[in-house]
């Protein structure tokens, strides 16, 4: 088992868990972290889990993009 | 196994393989603009969006994504020990994976059952409408990679297996991208209105 997966999955309840009691929260903030959280989360999955990082920048760089474009319109669109 | 040495650098060679990662792209792209339209969508009645969150179940919502990410942890351990040659270990991480996404499955269908008692159906408004359409369209992928997955098992574990690793890292892919849409999923129709 390698440690850097364990060391992923790890934060990722973190996060996973944060998300929910933030959810529970009616300040301003809120859906700016949870969407930040789960932008987070997204990024752990698919260059640790997902091996991205080792892959040619083209590909980081299309998964990346399309993150930040749809947090960024959802943000936009609220 | 067949362990060949990839060059995941070549752009052509993606880890999991440059087919899956289209298909990845455009499953992304099909949900992220379904969630885009949900959200504009709530400026037509915020209250009645928010209202119809309310009725959703955040703790179930938030086990289901630890159930889904622990199974993809298990998942990336599977395909790091076949590559060590680790077929045993292998093998037992494979239906880990397995098992957790079978419980995402059972937690779905407990969710889903309290919603029809509820009376909460695809027609109650537009917010259950998104609800049932794009959760139920992700189970269909699960259900999907669960039959790969278990092809995969099933092929693993014959004597004299011709698996490859490029099969074990293109199903792979395919099981990590129902987690990244649960990803997408899970903030937007339950936490964010």
């Amino acid at each position: 088992m390698k440690k850097q997966h364990i060391i992923t999955w790890v934060i990722l309840m973190i996060l996973t868990v944060t998300s929910g009691l933030v959810s529970q929260s009616v300040a301003a903030f809120v859906v700016p972290v949870i969407l930040l959280l789960a932008a987070f989360k997204f990024i752990g999955v698919a260059f640790n889990f997902m091996e991205m990082k080792k892959a040619n920048i083209f590909w980081k760089i299309l998964i990346v993009g399309y993150l930040v474009a749809f947090i960024g319109v959802v943000y936009m669109a609220l | 196994m067949e362990a060949t040495k990839i060059d995941y650098k070549n752009v052509y060679y993606p880890p999991g393989g440059i087919l899956l990662w289209i298909i990845i792209f455009l499953e992304l792209i099909t949900f992220g603009v379904a969630l885009i339209a949900l959200v504009f969508y709530t400026k037509e009645d915020p209250v009645l969006f928010h209202e119809s969150r309310l009725h959703l179940n955040v703790t179930f919502g938030t086990i289901n994504t630890v159930l889904l990410l622990t199974s993809g942890f298990f998942m990336a351990v599977t395909v790091h020990e076949l590559k060590q040659n680790q077929k045993e270990k292998a093998k037992k991480h494979l239906l880990l994976t397995m098992l957790f996404g079978v419980l995402f499955l059972v937690l779905k269908s407990i969710e889903y059952n309290a919603k029809l008692d509820a009376g909460f159906l695809i027609g109650s408004n537009t917010f259950f409408t998104f609800y049932w359409m794009l959760t139920l369209f992700h189970v269909i992928h699960v259900i999907v990679g669960l039959v790969i997955l278990s092809s995969v098992y099933f092929g693993l574990k014959k004597k004299n297996s011709t698996t490859k690793i490029e099969d074990v890292e293109a199903s792979a892919a395919f099981w990590h991208m129902c987690d990244l849409i649960w990803l997408l999923l899970f903030p937007v129709i339950y936490l964010i209105f």
